[in-house]
């Protein structure tokens, strides 16, 4: 890759985002998705047999079904030949699981997260910082107090090692299985690195756990897997954020993140995605929420070419909540479509999702959500609040949700608003000596900051960022 | 090929058909296109979730449904002011020939889908309504009664510029004894198919109410049209019927159109309703207002979709949507799904959904004036589509809706 792109400038604040590292691996799959690549992954990551029988059988599951290309309006996916994807990719690191001191990675690596931040924000008091470049987790550290609370936080490859039998008994089994869709299924079958959470029983983590991810390498794909417990009564805010630089073939991002809320326990995961916008970004997030359990999911869409992202709850124990906020941002080319996914299948469940996106420049954006209430699941409440911001008339916003109501003791209710910017709001902010630019900025910083507010100040900072940079010099 | 093949329906079905009528040569030509068109059409498209389809129109056995010789109705159709035209289509065809030439299926494409492929192959009744430039008329009004296995109806409205005019239509099950004699009994199957054109300035008000018996499935597409200026307001009440598909559609085509969607339904023991309302937003300045409310009580099911779809010229847009349905029964069911496609920024457009039951409080404030319970529920349910009925701006319109509800609630 040039070298060139190596010494921009750290001021340069979009490079921050879109800079490139020389691929240096140590080992690469050949091309396309065979048996025998799925054989090798998982004799390279040296797995029990279980994981390998569960990867051929997943991978089964993903030859037989079909591209899903009949949703209304969905993003066209007919560019994505999974053939065409490098599926594991392991960087040249000594240490299979990582190293634990951020001195002892090679330069290159530490250079690329340091543009984005990563041992800043750790200094920041984060409990603990995975980083994935490529497919392995290079960096673990968790505070010692937690470890001796019995917190667990790793990478994914390790704890199939050394935590065996809960991994056996969570990982795509009863939350996401790989039959739930081709892209989960493909997961299923070639997922590689991630992180494992555990936090026992009445245990409160009070510092945000965090982990970052990062392409690297054109034609690659990242399949990481992540696998949240919370015991009975516990408590743990999960934070993943994800950029790419620019390449020109298409990379392929098909996460899977399932969360197990236990009774009373409280879960918050929340991720500010910004792949660069050559990237399909199809995962599959999932929360199973036992009796009085609470799910919270913040997600921030900035990147990608094209999302299809529907983070879902069950609401299975009586009197679970689930709370959804997202925001989706689209550009130029881009193709965000997003929403929330909820099923109460118990009395006295609870959920409320909030919706804010912005289309400009020719992006799409869509709220596509799903509410089910199952019968018998009475007292149960949901709410739905969808805004839509235009920019111009290039842009399409729609807002696709659907209710399934099979219980009567319920109260449900759905709200959508779409307008444009205001020129009034606008003429105000100029004739107090702010430019066009910086108007329709503030505009758009106090739309979606009702959301922003939720998050965590880091990325609460890191999503305005990016919103800014959006927004620079393509207003007119 | 998407569904069944009828035996019993040939090109030579169609040409007696047509024969019988004595119609002109260009409409034999649009039913047989419609008839080879079902060969590739295909059912209306329903909403399927994972896990859950939302209407089940392939359980539907069109074989033993449909008998397309032997279709009768009673219709009745009066007119305040000779004005305007209201007429079977086999009556105007001598005066009205060219208009209707020039209008039929301009609309709403008979091959749209398989059903109004059918449809229109098949039809035998229906009415066509021609309201001259400049001509105001009130009280138009097409009651209907069908009296065979299965009934097709087509209908054509053609308002000219500046016209005004109010259409109630009504159909409902003829006397089932007399059915029964004739050999009918068992599952019925009635369609309907209704297209305006509103011209500039226009002022169309459409009104549909269906009250047919429980043994009977029912397909309406109703589809409208505006030109500038004009305004088309549809009321469309569902009450009857084992299943109900009911589609109101209007393209606001015309700059400064604008169009209302009115819907009410009330299913009791099994009924299933599928209900949807789209209106498309294509010319500058133009405003849509789609209201909907229903009741279920029992096992009764409904399905709502309402589509506001903003096109990329559609400057100045308002639209807007509410849906509201109403469970009396912890067995019903209710799915919705109202949908927003906007490709113009300078768009104000809101949606709302609500789905829930009968206020506690509410009902706790009328019994604690004790009035029982019973009555306070009902007195509840008659308000709660208060609403909608003040949006019918016919008396007698309104009178019988108001009636089917107070049926139902006793």
């Amino acid at each position: 890759m040039s070298s060139q792109q190596d010494e921009l400038k750290e001021t340069d604040t979009e490079a921050r985002f879109e800079f490139k590292k020389e691929e240096k691996s140590a080992f690469q799959t050949e091309k396309g998705l065979t048996e025998e690549t799925v054989r090798v992954i998982s004799e390279d990551k040296d797995e029990p047999e279980w994981m390998l029988e569960r990867r051929l059988r997943a991978l089964e599951q993903f030859q037989e079904m079909p591209m899903p290309t009949d949703w209304p309006g969905q993003p066209d996916l007919s560019e994505v030949d999974v053939d065409e994807i490098i599926p594991y990719i392991r960087p040249d690191v000594d240490v299979r699981a990582g190293v634990d001191d951020w001195t002892e990675l090679p330069d290159e690596i530490k250079d690329t997260f340091d543009k984005l931040g990563i041992p800043e924000a750790e200094k920041n008091a984060l409990s603990g910082v995975g980083a994935q470049y490529e497919s392995e987790v290079v960096y673990q550290n968790m505070q010692e107090r937690w470890e001796e609370k019995g917190v667990i936080f790793c990478n994914m490859d390790e704890a199939v090692q050394e935590h065996e039998e809960l991994v056996r008994e969570h990982f795509m089994t009863k939350c996401v299985p790989p039959s739930d869709n081709k892209f989960a299924a493909l997961h299923g079958a070639i997922w590689s690195g991630g992180s494992f959470v555990y936090v026992p029983e009445n245990t409160t983590v009070d510092m945000p756990v965090q982990a970052y991810f990062r392409m690297n390498s054109e034609g690659m794909g990242q399949f990481e897997h992540t696998l949240i417990i919370a015991e009975e009564g516990s408590e743990v805010h999960y934070i993943e954020g994800c950029s790419a630089p620019k390449y020109s073939a298409f990379n392929l991002h098909s996460g899977g993140v399932e969360v197990f809320v236990g009774e009373d326990a409280h879960v918050q995961y929340s991720t500010v995605q910004n792949w660069s916008k050559n990237t399909y970004n199809l995962n599959t997030k999932r929360a199973i929420a036992e009796k009085g359990g609470r799910m919270e999911w913040i997600s921030g869409s900035m990147g990608s070419k094209a999302t299809m992202l529907y983070p879902s709850t069950i609401l299975k124990g009586r009197g679970a909540s689930d709370n959804h906020i997202t925001i989706a941002f689209a550009g130029e080319g881009q193709d965000i479509d997003t929403g929330a996914k909820v099923y109460h299948n118990a009395p006295n469940t609870k959920s409320t999702v909030e919706s804010k996106s912005i289309a400009k420049d020719g992006g799409r954006t869509n709220y596509r959500g799903l509410i089910h209430i199952a019968d018998g699941a009475e007292n149960s409440s949901t709410a739905v609040e969808c805004d839509a911001l235009m920019f111009d008339n290039e842009s399409t916003s729609d807002t696709m949700p659907y209710m399934e109501i099979n219980e009567s003791k319920v109260d449900v209710a759905h709200e959508a608003t779409v307008g444009k910017i205001g020129d009034e709001d606008i003429f105000y902010l100029q004739s107090r000596g702010l430019d066009d630019d910086d108007a329709k900025q503030m505009i758009v910083s106090g739309f979606i900051e009702p959301i922003t507010e939720e998050l965590p100040i880091e990325y609460a900072v890191e999503l305005n960022r990016l919103v800014e940079l959006e927004m620079e010099g393509s207003l007119g | 090929m998407s569904t069944q093949a009828i035996e019993s329906l040939s090109e030579d079905t169609v040409r007696r058909i047509a024969d019988e009528r004595d119609e002109p040569e260009w409409l034999l030509e649009t039913r047989l296109n419609a008839l080879s068109a079902l060969e590739t059409a295909e059912l209306p498209d329903v909403i399927q979730t994972p896990g859950r389809r939302w209407t089940d129109l392939e359980a539907l056995d069109f074989e033993s449904l449909v008998d397309p010789l032997n279709q009768s109705d009673a219709t009745e159709r009066t007119v305040g002011d000779d004005e305007v035209v209201v007429l079977p289509f086999t009556e105007a065809f001598d005066e009205y020939g060219d208009v209707i030439e020039a209008n039929f299926g301009s609309v709403l494409d008979p091959e749209h889908n398989y059903l109004t492929a059918l449809s229109v192959a098949l039809f035998t009744t229906g009415t066509f309504v021609y309201v001259p430039e400049g001509v105001d008329v009130e009280d138009v009004t097409v009651r209907a009664e069908m009296n065979s296995r299965s009934l097709f109806s087509q209908t054509l409205v053609v308002a000219e510029e500046s016209s005004s005019v109010t259409i109630l239509e009504s159909i409902e099950s003829g006397d089932s004894e007399a059915a029964a004699s004739e050999g009918v009994d068992g599952d019925r199957y009635f369609s309907n198919l209704v297209e305006i054109a509103a011209g500039e300035n226009a002022n169309v008000q459409f009104g549909s109410l269906q009250n047919l018996d429980d043994d009977s499935y029912t397909y309406s597409l109703k589809r409208g049209v505006t030109d500038t200026y004009a305004t088309l307001d549809w009321i469309e009440s569902n009450f009857g019927s084992k299943l109900t598909r009911s589609d109101v559609e209007t393209e606001l085509n015309g700059d400064g159109s604008e169009s209302q969607i009115v819907g009410t339904f009330f299913g009791t023991e099994d009924q299933h309703f599928d209900i949807n309302a789209r209106v498309w937003h294509q010319a500058e300045h133009t405003t849509a207002d789609l209201v909907t409310r229903g009741v279920l009580d029992d096992v009764a099911r409904s399905v709502y979709e309402g589509v506001q779809d903003v096109g990329n010229d559609a400057w100045n847009t308002s639209s807007y949507q509410r849906e509201n349905t109403l469970m009396l029964s912890d067995d019903a069911e209710a799915d919705a799904s109202p949908k927003l496609i906007i490709h113009n920024h300078d768009t104000e457009a809101s949606h709302s959904a609500t789905v829930g039951q009968v206020d506690a409080e509410d009902l706790f404030y009328l019994e604690s004036r004790s009035i029982d319970s019973h009555t306070a529920r009902n007195m509840l349910v008659e308000g709660f589509f208060v609403p909608v009925l003040e949006e019918i701006a016919v008396d007698e319109f309104r009178d019988d809706v108001e009636e089917l509800v107070f049926e139902r609630l006793q």
